[in-house]
């Protein structure tokens, strides 16, 4: 019954609190890094820009103590569709990249693998590895409650155009407070129902009504305990004097230090940097030396 | 008698090699003989939780074995749904896996799971209903979330014996329910082993309920079986069982009170009733009235 506790597993948004560096920043300092970062890895499109940007990652995960293995967990389930989409543009992918002139490498019927694609994939993967450790590293290293106060005083100019800034946060801090929860429960009960000779996923793969039919006994018990928790939950937020984001102040008060404004203008001049700066002449060098290897390795192999 | 449940040295980890690794059993021995009733206690957090559900195979063995009726659990070609259907399982406060709008298609839920024909199955509800004192007429078509807390337990529970399993594991029967009905249910379950000759495992932080009905108690402290015995011999150890942050039951606290004042009592009294009886014959009072209490 591996898969009923599989649910325990979903550790993508489990805090782990090693109090590092990393761990103490302000968490508006690192929501802004955390969006600069993003941005500067959806349009790197260079291949030493890509390994500079992986390589800083690494660095900062090593500086968070949080075992990158762990880190990159959550992409195991997605690795299928990434080799299939890699594979797919490997084969498919007709455009520019890079704005250079494409050569075809390999040609087939209507399948062409042309430097372009290879560039192509060649940079997806990377991207998706950052991408993979920016999400991870936010979310171990700031709790939810630090993460949504920072979001809150980060969105609360736009208060004046009558932005729900706090009503959001709340919703958002509700919303990861209960998804563990919910896991726990769904595991609960789909194990009193396997107890009851319920089956899960043996069904065959087409028989959709039949599959659907069977979430039925997981779903009721499932949405009848989100509602009890939801009024129980509202009660007890109003039995505390609870009335919206009005005049409310906060326990926790974030001060941004020092560090917190270097690490900002520092993550600014990188993202600049790595955005900003021709890579050309560094990539073919990087690409020279790995054509290079190959050939150097082949002519061994060869002998 | 031959044990129906066996479980030698067993280990278990909760999410091995993360962070978050916690280890729930390390090294748990217990039998259970057919036909016996046998209860877990222990202090929140012993694993009790855990051990239980390597019974019916919601858990496999990591480390140890768990042998139910002969068939060994760490085999690979298990029959996991004959198995289910012999080691039936309540689980905490069974009332929130209710999903059926009437009673009786919530309790023909495991029967028909099991394939069973629609004479079979009406044959199995009206049993487990009557079993669990829910009249079959009165009840079958009632909406299942209109009922009481107490009601909906016991559809809950009957949802469970109708699979007819030989033997029944309850997690916390009696959590949260007023003393009738406690009481009640206990007396069921006290039915259910005399006339159907089910074997039971109780787990429960109640130890009257425990003290009521257990041939053999188990001790689980932090993962592992600490005392085992008949519950006059695990209830005369009160200072042992209070280092786990356990306790006995009320009329054997009283006892052990007065003995500690220096009265002749016994030290194994159990209910309310011996307890009673106990006090008149050393304070020399008649016999007969009572409280009626049993």
């Amino acid at each position: 019954m591996s898969e009923i506790s599989a649910f325990r597993h979903v550790t993508i948004g489990q805090y782990l609190p090693y109090g590092s560096l990393v761990h103490r920043f302000d968490p508006r300092a690192k929501l802004v890094m955390f969006t600069l970062l993003v941005a500067t890895v959806t349009f790197a499109d260079s291949y030493t820009a890509s390994l500079l940007l992986l390589a800083v990652l690494l660095g900062i995960t090593h500086l968070s103590r949080v075992p990158l293995r762990y880190a990159l967990q959550g992409l195991r389930p997605a690795l299928p569709w990434i080799a299939i989409f890699a594979t797919l543009q490997l084969l498919f992918y007709k455009g520019q990249a890079g704005g250079q002139e494409c050569q075809i490498l390999w040609s087939w019927g209507f399948i062409d693998i042309t430097t372009c694609s290879v560039r192509l994939v060649a940079l997806m993967v990377p991207r998706l590895l950052e991408f993979m450790i920016l999400i991870s590293l936010l979310t171990l290293t700031t709790s939810t409650t630090e993460l949504t106060h920072g979001l809150e005083r980060l969105l609360s100019p736009l208060k004046r155009l009558r932005f729900p800034a706090h009503e959001l946060a709340l919703v958002f801090t509700i919303a990861l407070r209960f998804a563990p929860t919910f896991a726990q429960e769904l595991e609960k009960i789909m194990k009193a129902q396997a107890s009851r000779g319920a089956d899960f996923g043996e069904q065959g793969r087409l028989r959709f009504i039949q599959r659907t039919r069977n979430t039925l006994p997981l779903m009721v018990p499932l949405f009848l305990s989100a509602l009890r928790r939801a009024e129980d939950l509202s009660l007890a937020m109003e039995a505390r004097g609870y009335t919206g984001g009005q005049g409310r102040t906060s326990f926790i008060q974030l001060k941004a230090a020092p560090q917190d404004c270097v690490a900002v203008a520092v993550v600014c001049c990188f993202s600049a940097f790595i955005l900003l700066h021709d890579f050309t002449a560094l990539d073919e060098l990087v690409v020279g030396t790995l054509g290079n290897l190959t050939r150097v390795a082949f002519s061994c192999v060869g002998h | 008698m031959r044990n129906i449940v066996q479980v030698q040295d067993l280990h278990h980890t909760y999410l091995p090699g993360t962070p978050f690794e916690a280890v729930s059993l390390r090294g748990v021995d217990m039998e259970v003989a057919e036909r016996e009733i046998a209860a877990i206690i222990g202090p929140t957090g012993s694993g009790k939780s855990t051990l239980i559900q390597h019974f019916n195979a919601l858990i496999r063995p990591q480390m140890g074995k768990v042998i139910i009726d002969g068939q060994d659990l760490s085999d690979g070609n298990l029959d996991v749904r004959a198995l289910r259907r012999d080691v039936g399982m309540v689980f905490q406060t069974p009332e929130q896996q209710l999903f059926e709008q009437y009673v009786g298609d919530d309790i023909a839920f495991g029967p028909r799971n099991s394939g069973f024909d629609a004479t079979e199955v009406r044959r199995r509800v009206r049993k487990a209903m009557e079993m669990v004192g829910l009249g079959f007429e009165e009840f079958k078509d009632r909406l299942t979330f209109s009922l009481s807390g107490g009601e909906m337990r016991k559809v809950a529970i009957a949802g469970v014996l109708a699979l007819e399993p030989k033997i029944l594991i309850l997690d916390e029967p009696t959590c949260g329910l007023d003393p009738g009905t406690s009481r009640e249910l206990l007396c069921r379950i006290r039915e259910l082993h005399d006339n159907q000759g089910v074997t039971i495992i109780l787990v429960s932080h109640n130890m009257e309920d425990v003290a009521q009905l257990a041939d053999r108690i188990y001790v689980l402290v932090d993962g592992q079986t600490v005392l085992d015995g008949t519950p006059r011999q695990i209830f005369s150890q009160p200072q042992s069982l209070r280092d786990y942050s356990l306790d006995v039951p009320q009329a054997t606290q009283v006892m052990h009170g007065l003995r500690s004042r220096g009265r002749e009592v016994r030290g194994d009294i159990l209910t309310v009733c011996e307890a009673e009886e106990e006090i008149c014959r050393c304070f020399g009072f008649a016999e007969g009235g009572g409280t009626g209490v049993t």
